[in-house]
């Protein structure tokens, strides 16, 4: 697709997209998935650490844009390093983007089928979600911009909401001692915190989509992006270890839906508030898989010089073939962390280099 | 003009025919006046030998094991005001039980004499037997009820005296026991003879780590269900170790802390009337002292609260004097109730259900992972200290 003039975003959207990128499966996760690295009561102090190399990793991404203004990756790592290796990168990134796509899909279809819509056939709840998300990006990005302005709000209301409620079944004693056993236990954690904040690789795109006078501001709007998840989830941990204690979190499948199924409120107008958290979880889950459904076949438009179109509904169907191919949980879960732990090479070294070579570069010329 | 209309006319309709999808209703929706909706679970031990061969395909396996028995109590369209009335009253509940080898088997069973359709998500508590509870492990027989969705996490666990299916019946028609049991539980504010409600999300946590922990215990005297004391889970097997009566239970909460509320009776020295005193905070600190191998506590326990009720004749509240002698009789009734329970957790049971171990683990961690994984036993040869410090603050409107 080649850019329309109107395809611009403003600083604040481009926030509320990184937020919501971010924003997904960890809030369901995390507390178990980190307590399972940590054991202790201080996996808060390790998600704290994974959103600061976060951010610094997403510093880089952004200078890196910063370069090549009008342009997103899949344009200018040829510029970069080449034709055929350029191609070669954005490949890697599309076929990355569209995986965590089908992988927020699927984790959607395991918790629905669980907790919603209990004997539902999971390519019943798949395929819908999947066509209206094909509705939304065949709009382009200003679409997705501002479906995601009246997501977030909604999110951060009522997120903040439930997890003040559980406050009830909160004791203080299941979080200390802070630091017990020495830094050692927290440091084995930051992996797996760091992992919870993919998504400042949006970043590689999002500059180009920015208006000129505001392409600066795309530092502040890495730092504000990251910040409000990394609040979001280290209230989410404390609330979490605080009511269900350490030795109860690691036994649980998704240990923020079992907080909010522990405690009733007789007298509101709600007496159970698990399904507040879904709908908001959902709707995270709808925005993560849109803008990397999008990224996946901008990506492909950019490197073929074509119209997107054809590409939103050529990858659909590969979309959903991936999601339905983890045979069950587990795998899925084993899945999230290959995810993961290609995004760390892509986007945590990746950019390191192309910025290097491209210093080393402009030194000669 | 007239395509334009027809046009017009095919897009309503394909709309209309779509909006036709969205009417129609609730695919899976379950009738209340079909459900029966679970809202207490009691298992007991079945020690019945007629019951074991009845269950034939139980028999054909192992007929040396232990079979459970549970009980439902299910209120349902026809046990509440909406049903049929003829007459006579009607109970509000109706208790299905069943007996089979794993929980969700026999529950299941109960399929073959229910006409209603089992809905457990407003389960409230879960009751288990004495027996039961000393026989196995809370882990395995408790996997379900954390396992299953139907199952709220916020569900109370209890331990019945003798059997747990009567604590599921009362001889009041119109009062459903499971209910009776919750709101009973909310007492622990204004007793110290309560513990604090443990649910299924606090007991996770304390299944799978080495802790011991205390449990309500309740049993049913004449048709009449009552609190009595605590049951004591052995950290190690999550097996029942045995019961804490009231007064023992008293004196947990004060080590704890954690009491809201409630009385203690003292006598007054000279006369030997009785001094009532009423909690209105406590505040209690076990300090653990580690000096190489030697680990040692102190409890400093402190109190406010007032005069409720003094039969003494001879003095009156208006004097400080007086109100200092009850403050000493208090606290003498405190050390003796802490005193007589550390003893008992100690030597007899040896179990630690007072949180002396969780103090230890915030302040020497180090310490801490060297002893947790016999601490119930070093627990029992620990020294402890105890000091209790209470303050009068008023006598309501009597002075005398």
């Amino acid at each position: 697709m080649m850019m329309n003039s109107q395809d611009k975003i403003t600083p604040s959207q481009a926030v509320v997209i990184l937020v919501n990128y971010i924003l997904a499966t960890g809030i369901l996760t995390l507390p178990r998935t980190s307590v399972e690295k940590v054991k202790t009561p201080d996996v808060w102090i390790s998600v704290f650490l994974g959103g600061i190399i976060a951010i610094i990793a997403s510093l880089i991404i952004v200078k890196l844009s910063q370069k090549f203004p009008e342009k997103t990756f899949y344009q200018y790592s040829q510029d970069i390093v080449g034709k055929w290796i350029g191609c070669f990168l954005s490949l890697l990134i599309i076929v990355y983007f569209f995986t965590i796509s089908a992988f927020e899909v699927r984790i959607m279809a395991e918790v629905t089928s669980l907790f919603l819509l209990e004997g539902t056939p999971t390519w019943a709840i798949i395929l819908p979600f999947m066509w209206i998300g094909l509705y939304l990006i065949s709009s382009g990005i200003n679409g997705i911009a501002r479906l995601f302005e009246i997501i977030f709000p909604i999110t951060f209301v009522l997120f903040l909401l439930v997890a003040f409620l559980s406050l009830g079944i909160f004791e203080i004693d299941n979080l200390r001692p802070v630091l017990g056993l020495g830094v050692m236990p927290v440091l084995k954690g930051v992996k797996t915190a760091t992992l919870a904040f993919l998504g400042p690789e949006i970043m590689l795109l999002l500059v180009a989509f920015m208006k000129k006078s505001e392409k600066t501001k795309a530092v502040k709007v890495v730092l504000v992006g990251l910040t409000i998840p990394l609040i979001f989830y280290v209230i989410t941990v404390v609330m979490v270890i605080g009511a269900l204690s350490v030795k109860g979190v690691v036994t649980r499948t998704w240990p923020t839906l079992e907080l909010m199924r522990s405690f009733e409120i007789p007298g509101l107008i709600f007496e159970r508030f698990e399904s507040f958290l879904l709908v908001i979880w959902i709707m995270q889950i709808f925005a993560t898989f849109t803008i990397t459904y999008f990224a996946a076949a901008l990506g492909l438009a950019q490197l073929f010089k074509k119209n997107i179109q054809p590409f939103i509904f050529g990858l659909l169907p590969l979309i959903y073939i991936i999601s339905m191919t983890p045979k069950n949980i587990n795998d899925l879960f084993k899945f999230g962390n290959m995810i993961g732990n290609t995004a760390l090479f892509l986007f945590g070294v990746l950019p390191i280099i192309l910025l290097i070579i491209l210093r080393l570069k402009g030194g000669k010329t | 003009m007239k395509l334009n209309y027809m046009k017009g006319r095919f897009k309503l309709g394909l709309l209309l025919s779509f909006i036709l999808l969205l009417l129609t209703g609730c695919w899976s929706s379950k009738e209340i006046e079909d459900l029966g909706l679970i809202v207490g679970t009691s298992l007991d031990l079945e020690t019945d030998t007629n019951s074991r061969e009845e269950s034939e395909e139980q028999e054909a396996r192992n007929s040396n094991k232990e079979l459970i028995t549970i009980t439902n109590q299910f209120v349902t369209s026809e046990t509440t005001g909406s049903g049929p009335k003829e007459g006579k009253k009607q109970q509000a509940y109706k208790n299905v039980s069943e007996t089979g080898d794993a929980v969700l088997p026999t529950l299941r069973n109960m399929i073959l004499k229910n006409d209603k359709r089992a809905f457990a998500e407003h389960s409230k508590v879960i009751v288990i037997g004495e027996d039961f509870a000393s026989t196995f492990n809370l882990k395995q027989t408790m996997d379900f009820f954390l396992r299953e969705l139907e199952m709220r996490p916020s569900a109370l666990l209890l331990i019945a005296k003798n059997h747990a299916s009567n604590i599921l019946e009362s001889n009041e028609p119109s009062k459903i026991p499971a209910f009776q049991l919750v709101e009973m539980m909310k007492g622990h504010k204004k007793t110290t003879k309560i513990i604090p409600p443990m649910t299924f999300a606090k007991l996770e946590g304390k299944l799978y780590s080495e802790a011991s922990f205390l449990l309500q215990s309740v049993v049913s005297e004449n048709d009449e269900i009552k609190f009595v004391g605590a049951a004591v889970i052995e950290g190690k097997t999550k097996k029942l170790r045995g019961f804490l009566t009231g007064k023992e239970l008293e004196g947990i909460t004060w080590i704890t802390g954690k009491g809201k509320g409630g009385l203690v009776t003292s006598f007054y020295e000279e006369t030997d009337q009785p001094i009532i005193y009423e909690i209105i905070s406590t505040k209690s600190k076990i300090i653990p002292h580690v000096d190489g191998e030697n680990i040692s506590f102190n409890v400093k326990i402190e109190s406010e609260g007032r005069i409720a009720e003094h039969w003494v004749l001879s003095e009156k509240t208006f004097d400080n004097k007086f109100l200092k002698k009850a403050e000493k009789a208090t606290e003498k009734e405190v050390e003796r109730l802490v005193k007589n329970v550390l003893d008992k957790i100690q030597h007899e049971y040896q179990t630690d259900v007072s949180g002396f171990g969780t103090r230890l683990r915030i302040e020497y961690p180090k310490v801490w992972e060297k002893v947790k994984k016999d601490w119930d036993q070093i627990f029992s040869g620990v020294p402890i200290q105890c000091e209790v410090n209470i303050t009068i603050k008023d006598y309501g409107t009597s002075g005398e």
